[in-house]
C-alpha cells in the first residue's frame, strides 16, 4: 500500500522539512537528474504521466506546459498555493510536511520551461507556511539548488515568495498575476491566456502547489510509473482533503480511479457517531453536491462528472444526517458574497441578491416565490460571469435544492429552521 | 454563407443570420454594429480596451454553450452570432435586474435621467417588473464632490470601469481608482485626492449613468430642455468638435463630438466649461455714441454712420495711414476677410493685425503637419510648454501616440538651445515638432536641423485664439493680403499699433474684440485711452468698450454663423447655438455696414456663407476646403 | 287644441314656481365636484418642506408644453425639500394648459395635484401664468410657527405665502407677473444662416 503513495511517502520521514533531512531520503534526486535531460525529454515524460492540474480544473499539465510560445522570453513560473477553497487543505500539508518537495517540483518545472523567476504565490493566511518556505528557499540558495548557476549548470533560476493578502479570488490564475503584479486581484480578460501573456506581459505558467509535488517522482521514477497508479483516464494519485462529520478528519492520498468515495470515507473513519450519511461535496465549497447514492462512485475525473459534480480541488466535505443544507448553503452563500471581487455584474450584484434570499430562507421567512427567484438568478449567474466564481457561487445551493427539494420547501415561510428543530437537543 | 467575393484581410461574420463583411481582428460587438444589429454594453466604449465586466452584451455565438461577451470576442470567419435568442433575452433582464438590484432608482433627481443608459436598457430590455424580492440595499455616498468641476454618486454607479479606464488609458493620469470588493466596490479618488486632471469633464461623458456628473451643469437642465447645436469649441484653435447644449437663451453645457482625426472624442476642462463665459451678464447690449460727449444709445444704423462720419473726417484730416485696424483671433474667417477688405480697400491703410504679439515671419512649414498624422510620426517634439498649455487636448494625442502606436514624444522648454534641442529626435526618419506660435523660432531651427540630417519633418503650430490661423491666412496681417500675398507696403504690427496709439502715429483704430492678449493688458488699456477714436466691435465689457467713442455690440462665438480654421488648417463651421436676445446684426454685416458708409466702391456680401464664397474665390487653398478638409499651403507666394 | 293650451300653462306655471336654475356667478359659486381638474396646486410636507423635486417630470410629460421648471441644488442647512434638488422656478401656462392632468401623473412625489379652483380669468394675459408662490400650498407653520421653529425654508418666516393655491380666497388680481422663459423670435438676418 505505501509503495502507491507518491506525494505523501515521505512524510514523517525524520528531518523532511529541512534540506539535509529530504536529501537524506533522496531528495533532489529528481532535480539532478532533470538537469541532465532536456525540456522536451521532462515535457514527455510529464505527458506520459498523464498528471492533471489538481488545482481544480484538472487540465493536463503536460499540455498545459506546450503552450507556451516557442523563444519567447523572460517566461514566468507562478505557483498557485493560494489555497482558499472551502474545505480544502491539502497544500497547507504538503508545504508544512515536504516544503522540498514542492520546491524541487517548482525548480524541475522552472528548468523545463525555461523561466528566469518563478514566483510561489502563498495565501495570505499561511503565515507559519510561507516563513517554512522562506526558510527552505534561503536552504536552496545556499545549496545552490537556486539562483545563479543551479548544481554548477548556466541555468539561472530566482524562487520568490510572495504572500497574498487573503483574498479566495486571487487563487483564479488571472487574478494571482493581478494580484502578483501588485494590481487588485482581479481575473484578466481570456483571451490572452497566461501562456501567452501574463505575469508582466510575459507568457506564464500557473500550477498548483500538489501538481507540482509529483514532479520530483515523475522525473525521477519516470512517467510510467507514475501512470501504473490509478486508472487510464486518471492516472496517479492524489491527496484528498476529507473533513466535516467524519471520525478523523484529515488528509489521504488514495490512487485515483481505483478508490471509491466509500474507501476514502471509511480511510477517514466513516460518518461521525455513527450516524448515516447525508450528502457530501467532492471538490470543495464550489461544486456540486452528492448523496449516499454515489457512494460507490471512484474518484475518476469522469465517473464524478458524470455523476453531476466536479473533483474540484479534491476536498471531501461530509455532511451527516442533522445537517441543514440550506443552512450549509447559506454559509457557503456568504462565503462567495464575501470573496466576490466585484468585477463583474452578475457576480457581484448576484452574489448579494442570493446571500439575502439565502438569509431569508433559512430563517424560514422567505416565501416559495422566493425559491424560484433564487433558481432565477442562480440560472442567470452559472455561465455568464467573467470567471469561474461566480457560475460556482450557485453550484452548491441548486445541486442542494435540485436533491432536497422538500428541505427548501419546508423552510418556506416556517418561520425557523425545521431541520434545527427536528434535531435531537443533544446534537 | 454568401457568395460575396472574400478578399483576403476580410471575414464575414453572420449576425442574426445577416451576413456582414469585416476586417480581420474586429470585435463581435463592431460586426453587429456593422450589421445593424444594436447589442447593449455599459463597460465597452469605442476609446477604450475592453474589459467584458457588465457582461450586457453576451450574445450566442456559434456551438459555444456559454454566452459569450460581444465587447471582447475577436470576430473570425463564418462566425454565426444570436443576439434575438430566448437566452440573451432572458440573461439582459436579469444582468438588468442585477444592475439595479442596487441602484438607487433617483432618476428624477438624477441629472442623467433621460439621457442614461440604464434608464434606456431597462426600457428595452428590462424585465419590466421588479420582483421585490429584498428590500436592503446597499447604500454609498451620494453627491461626493472630486473636485470643483466633478459630483460622483457612488450609488447609482455600476461599476462598469470605464471612468477608471479612462484615466488609465486615455490620460495616464490615475486618480480615479476602484476600493473594496464585491458589492461594496466603490469608484473613489486615489488616496481621497481631489481631482486635479485637465481633463476631468470627459469623465460624466463616458459614465454610461448618472455616477458622474458635471457641477457645472447640476440641476439646469433636463435633457429634454435641450437644443444641440454642432459647432467647434472656441476655447483654443486646435478645432475640437462640440456640441452647444442650450436651453432657451442660456448656453448649458458643452458636450463633446467624436471628431476623429481631431480631438477623438475628447474635451479639455478649459475648453468645456469655458460655456459658461458666453452667458455673460454684462453684454454689450446696445450701440452706443460718445463722441464729445455723455454716451448716447441709439440705433445700429445711425451708430454705423456715425462711426462712419467720425473715422471719414480722421482721414481726410490725418491721412489713410494715420488709421489702424484690429482684428482678434476669435473673429470667423468671413470676418475676418470682410475686415481686411474695409481696412485696405475701403480705409486703405496698411496697419492691420489680429494679434497684439511683435510679429514674426511666417512659413508655410509651420503647419504642415495634420493632427492625425502625429501618430504616424517616428518621434515627435513639443516646443515650449506654451503649446500644450493652450491645446490640452494635443496632450491626449500625443499619449495616444505613445500608449498605443509606441511612439517617441519628447519634450523640450522654450527656452533650449536649437541643437540640443534636435538631439531628442535625432534618429527617427519622420519627425513631428510642435510649438506654439510664441516658440515658432526655436521650432524652426529644430526642424531645419532635422531636415538637414534627412528626416522628413513636419510642424504643427498652436495658433492665439479660435482662429488665429484663418486670420492669417485670410490676410489680418501688415504684411500679406490673403492667401499670404505680400503687400506692397508693410503695416505695423499688432504691438506696433498699441505703441502708435500712444505716441500718436496712429489717430484712429477700428478694433474688434474681445482680444485674448492677456499679457498685453495695461499696454491695451493705455493705447485705448490715448487713441484719438476708437471705434469698438465687442460683446463685452473690454478696454475696447471702455474707452470707445463709438461702441458697436458684437457677437460671441455661440452666436455667430460661419467658419473657423484650426491650427492645423481644418475649415469648420460655426454654428448660431443661441439667439441673441439682443437684436445684434452680424459681425459681417456690420463690418459691410460701415465699409458701405465710408463708400465702398464695391459694397461687400452680408451674409457668411456669400463671403465664404468670395474667400473660396480669392484664396486658392480655401476652395478645396468644403466639408472640413484641411487647407494646405503650397508655397508663399 | 285646448289641451295644448292649458298644457303650456301648466308647465309656465309650474316654472313659475321652481327655484331658479342660474346663479349669480361670481357672488354665488357652486360646489366644484372633488374630482374637477382646476388650477394646479404644489403641495408641502407636514414639515413644510416642499413636495416638488424640480424633476420636470411635469413638463416633459405635459402634452402642450406649458410646464416651466428650473430646479436647482438645496442647501443643505435650509433645503427647500428633501433631499438635492428643488424647484428655484415653477411656472404653469394657464391660457395654454388643457387641464389633463398628465402633470400629476408624472409626478414622483405627488407635489402637484389638479385643485378646484375653475375661476381662471383675467384681464392681462401675464397674469395668467402662474408661478411658483401662486401654486404653492400655504403653509401654517409660517404663522402659527416661530421662525425658530419652521425648518429653512425658502421664503422667510416673516413673508407668509400671500395667496397659496390652497387658499380658498387667493386670486390672480394684484400680483406682479412672474418671470417666464424668452423664447426668442426666429431670425430673419441673413446672416443666420451657416455656410454650405
Amino acid at each position: 500500500m505505501a509503495d502507491d503513495l507518491v506525494l505523501t511517502r515521505l512524510v514523517g520521514r525524520p528531518g523532511v522539512t529541512t534540506l539535509e533531512g529530504y536529501e537524506r531520503v533522496g531528495g533532489y534526486l529528481g532535480l539532478r537528474k532533470a538537469v541532465t535531460l532536456t525540456p522536451e525529454q521532462i515535457i514527455d515524460e510529464v505527458k506520459s504521466s498523464g498528471l492533471r492540474g489538481r488545482g481544480g480544473a484538472g487540465f493536463p499539465t503536460g499540455t498545459k506546459w506546450s503552450f507556451l510560445p516557442r523563444d519567447v522570453f523572460p517566461r514566468y513560473l507562478c505557483v498557485n498555493a493560494d489555497e482558499s477553497e472551502p474545505g480544502c487543505f491539502k497544500d497547507r500539508y504538503l508545504i508544512d510536511e515536504l516544503p522540498h518537495q514542492l520546491l524541487e517540483g517548482v525548480l524541475i518545472a522552472a528548468f523545463t520551461l525555461r523561466v528566469s523567476h518563478a514566483f510561489i504565490y502563498i495565501r495570505g493566511e499561511y503565515r507559519a507556511q510561507r516563513e517554512l518556505l522562506d526558510r527552505c528557499v534561503a536552504e536552496a540558495y545556499e545549496a545552490g539548488l537556486a539562483g545563479r548557476g543551479i548544481l554548477g549548470t548556466e541555468w539561472d533560476c530566482e524562487v520568490i515568495v510572495h504572500g497574498g493578502a487573503g483574498a479566495y479570488i486571487c487563487g483564479e490564475e488571472t487574478a494571482l498575476i493581478d494580484s502578483l503584479e501588485g494590481l487588485r486581484g482581479q481575473p484578466r480578460l481570456k483571451p490572452p491566456f497566461p501562456a501567452i501573456r501574463g505575469l508582466y506581459g510575459s507568457p506564464t505558467v500557473v500550477n498548483n502547489v500538489e501538481t507540482l509535488s509529483n514532479l520530483p517522482f515523475i522525473v525521477l521514477e519516470g512517467g510510467a510509473a507514475y501512470a501504473q497508479r490509478g486508472t487510464a483516464a486518471s492516472p496517479g494519485t492524489r491527496v484528498f482533503c476529507v473533513s466535516g462529520h467524519v471520525e478523523r478528519p484529515g488528509n489521504y492520498e488514495v490512487p485515483m480511479g481505483t478508490t471509491t468515495f466509500r474507501d476514502l470515507l471509511q480511510k477517514a473513519g466513516g460518518v461521525w457517531k455513527g450516524r448515516a450519511l447525508k450528502a457530501m461535496q467532492p471538490g470543495g465549497g464550489s461544486m456540486q453536491i452528492l448523496g449516499p447514492q454515489h457512494l460507490d462512485v471512484p474518484l475518476d475525473f469522469k465517473a464524478v462528472a458524470d455523476a453531476g459534480s466536479s473533483l474540484g480541488a479534491g476536498a471531501l466535505v461530509v455532511m451527516d444526517q442533522t445537517t441543514c443544507l440550506v443552512d450549509v448553503a447559506k454559509r457557503l452563500v456568504d462565503f462567495y458574497h464575501h470573496e466576490s471581487c466585484g468585477k463583474c455584474a452578475p457576480c457581484r450584484e448576484g452574489t448579494y441578491f442570493e446571500s439575502q434570499l439565502m438569509h431569508r430562507l433559512e430563517a424560514g421567512i422567505a416565501s416559495e416565490s422566493e425559491l424560484a427567484t433564487l433558481s432565477d438568478i442562480c440560472a442567470n449567474m452559472d455561465g455568464r460571469c467573467f470567471c469561474p466564481l461566480g457560475d460556482t457561487a450557485t453550484w452548491f445551493v441548486m445541486s442542494a435544492y435540485r436533491m432536497f427539494p422538500d428541505e427548501f420547501l419546508a423552510h418556506c415561510g416556517a418561520g425557523r429552521c425545521p431541520v434545527r428543530a427536528a434535531r435531537p437537543a443533544a446534537a | 454563407m454568401t457568395d460575396v467575393a472574400r478578399s483576403p484581410e476580410l471575414i464575414t461574420v453572420i449576425v442574426d443570420g445577416r451576413p456582414v463583411q469585416v476586417p480581420v481582428g474586429t470585435l463581435v460587438w463592431d460586426a453587429c454594429e456593422k450589421a445593424g444589429v444594436f447589442v447593449p454594453v455599459y463597460c465597452a466604449h469605442k476609446k477604450l480596451d475592453p474589459v467584458a465586466v457588465c457582461r450586457m452584451c453576451l450574445v450566442e455565438i456559434g456551438t459555444l454553450p456559454k454566452l459569450q461577451p460581444a465587447c471582447a470576442t475577436v470576430a473570425s470567419d463564418g462566425m454565426e452570432v444570436r443576439t434575438r435568442t430566448e437566452k440573451v433575452r432572458e440573461f439582459r433582464e436579469g444582468n438588468l435586474e442585477f444592475l439595479l438590484l442596487n441602484h438607487p432608482l433617483d432618476c428624477p433627481v438624477c441629472d442623467r435621467g433621460g439621457e442614461c443608459d440604464l434608464q434606456d436598457f431597462a426600457l428595452r430590455y428590462g424585465p419590466g417588473r421588479t420582483r421585490r424580492a429584498i428590500t436592503t440595499k446597499v447604500h454609498f455616498n451620494k453627491a461626493v464632490r472630486l473636485s470643483d468641476k466633478i459630483v460622483l454618486d457612488q450609488e447609482r454607479c455600476i461599476l462598469c470601469w470605464r471612468c477608471t479606464r479612462y484615466y488609465d488609458e486615455v490620460t495616464g493620469e490615475k486618480e480615479l481608482v476602484l476600493q473594496e470588493r464585491g458589492v461594496h466596490t466603490v469608484v473613489a479618488p486615489f488616496e481621497g485626492r481631489p481631482l486635479q486632471s485637465m481633463f476631468q469633464g470627459n469623465l460624466p461623458e463616458v459614465c454610461p449613468v448618472g455616477a458622474l456628473t458635471h457641477a457645472q451643469y447640476r440641476f439646469r437642465a433636463r435633457p429634454w430642455d435641450l437644443r444641440r447645436t454642432p459647432s467647434v469649441c472656441p476655447g483654443c484653435s486646435y478645432g475640437c468638435n462640440l456640441n452647444i447644449d442650450t436651453r432657451e437663451t442660456e448656453v448649458v453645457r458643452f458636450a463633446s463630438s467624436d471628431k476623429p482625426e481631431v480631438d477623438d472624442g475628447w474635451l479639455c476642462d478649459r475648453g468645456r466649461y469655458g460655456s459658461g463665459d458666453l452667458n455673460r451678464a454684462d453684454r454689450v447690449r446696445s450701440p452706443e455714441v460718445r463722441l464729445g460727449g455723455p454716451g448716447r444709445s441709439m440705433a445700429y444704423s445711425e451708430a454705423i454712420e456715425a462711426a462712419a462720419t467720425a473715422l471719414a473726417s480722421v482721414i481726410s484730416e490725418h491721412g489713410r495711414e494715420r488709421v489702424a485696424v484690429l482684428g482678434t483671433p476669435l473673429m470667423t474667417n468671413e470676418e475676418a476677410f470682410v475686415l481686411q477688405w474695409l481696412a485696405r480697400e475701403v480705409i486703405g491703410t496698411p496697419h492691420v493685425d489680429h494679434q497684439l504679439l511683435p510679429w514674426t515671419d511666417l512659413s508655410p512649414a509651420e503647419f504642415s503637419l495634420g493632427i492625425e498624422e502625429i501618430e504616424a510620426c517616428d518621434a515627435i517634439l513639443v516646443v515650449g510648454e506654451q503649446a500644450e498649455a493652450t491645446a490640452p487636448v494635443l496632450t491626449l494625442r500625443l499619449y495616444k501616440a505613445e500608449r498605443k502606436s509606441g511612439r517617441r514624444v519628447s519634450r523640450v522648454p522654450g527656452d533650449i538651445e536649437a541643437g540640443e534641442a534636435a538631439r531628442r529626435i535625432a534618429g527617427a526618419s519622420r519627425v513631428g515638432v510642435i510649438s506654439h506660435e510664441r516658440d515658432r523660432g526655436l521650432a524652426a531651427q529644430v526642424a531645419a536641423i532635422a531636415v538637414a540630417s534627412g528626416a522628413s519633418v513636419g510642424r504643427l503650430t498652436i495658433t492665439v485664439g479660435v482662429n488665429g490661423r484663418g486670420c492669417k491666412d485670410l490676410g489680418l496681417l501688415p504684411n500679406y493680403r490673403p492667401g499670404y500675398v505680400a503687400t506692397a507696403e508693410v503695416g505695423l504690427h499688432g504691438r506696433g499699433i498699441l505703441e502708435g496709439c500712444q505716441s500718436g502715429e496712429i489717430r484712429a483704430l477700428l478694433a474688434v474684440g474681445p482680444n485674448p492678449a492677456v499679457e498685453a493688458g495695461a499696454d491695451l488699456d493705455r493705447a485705448c485711452a490715448a487713441v484719438q477714436l476708437l471705434i469698438a466691435i465687442t460683446p463685452v465689457r473690454d478696454a475696447f468698450w471702455r474707452h470707445a467713442g463709438v461702441v458697436l455690440p458684437g457677437r460671441t462665438i455661440a452666436e455667430k454663423a460661419g467658419t473657423v480654421t484650426s491650427s492645423e488648417g481644418r475649415v469648420q463651421t460655426v454654428r448660431i447655438a443661441v439667439h441673441p436676445n439682443i437684436a445684434v446684426p452680424s459681425e459681417v454685416g456690420l463690418l459691410a455696414g460701415l465699409g458701405a458708409c465710408l463708400g465702398a466702391a464695391r459694397p461687400a456680401p452680408t451674409a457668411p456663407a456669400a463671403v465664404l464664397e468670395e474667400i473660396r474665390t480669392a484664396v486658392p487653398s480655401y476652395a478645396a476646403t468644403a466639408g472640413g478638409l484641411r487647407a494646405a499651403w503650397g508655397k508663399l507666394r | 287644441m285646448f289641451r295644448e293650451l292649458l298644457g303650456g300653462l301648466r308647465a309656465t306655471a309650474r316654472a313659475m314656481a321652481s327655484r331658479p336654475i342660474t346663479i349669480q356667478y361670481p357672488e354665488e359659486q357652486r360646489p366644484v365636484p372633488p374630482r374637477a381638474r382646476g388650477r394646479h396646486i404644489l403641495h408641502r410636507y407636514d414639515n413644510g418642506l416642499e413636495k416638488c423635486i424640480g424633476c420636470e417630470l411635469c413638463a416633459g410629460a405635459c402634452p402642450v408644453g406649458c410646464i416651466y421648471v428650473q430646479a436647482a441644488a438645496n442647501d443643505p442647512a435650509h433645503p427647500v425639500s428633501p433631499g438635492e434638488r428643488y424647484a428655484v422656478r415653477y411656472e404653469i401656462n394657464l391660457m395654454r394648459c388643457i387641464y389633463c392632468g398628465y402633470c400629476t401623473e408624472a409626478c414622483p412625489t405627488e407635489a402637484i395635484t389638479m385643485g378646484p379652483r375653475l375661476d381662471l380669468v383675467d384681464y392681462k394675459r401675464e397674469r395668467l401664468i402662474a408661478t411658483k408662490d401662486d401654486l404653492l400650498e400655504a403653509w401654517s407653520g409660517f404663522t402659527t410657527m416661530s421662525q425658530g421653529v419652521a425648518p429653512g425654508l425658502g421664503r422667510p418666516a416673516s413673508q407668509p405665502t400671500p395667496m397659496g393655491a390652497g387658499s380658498p380666497h387667493s386670486g390672480p388680481a394684484g400680483r406682479a407677473p412672474g418671470l417666464r422663459p424668452v423664447i426668442p423670435a426666429a431670425s430673419g438676418d441673413p446672416a443666420d444662416t451657416p455656410p454650405a
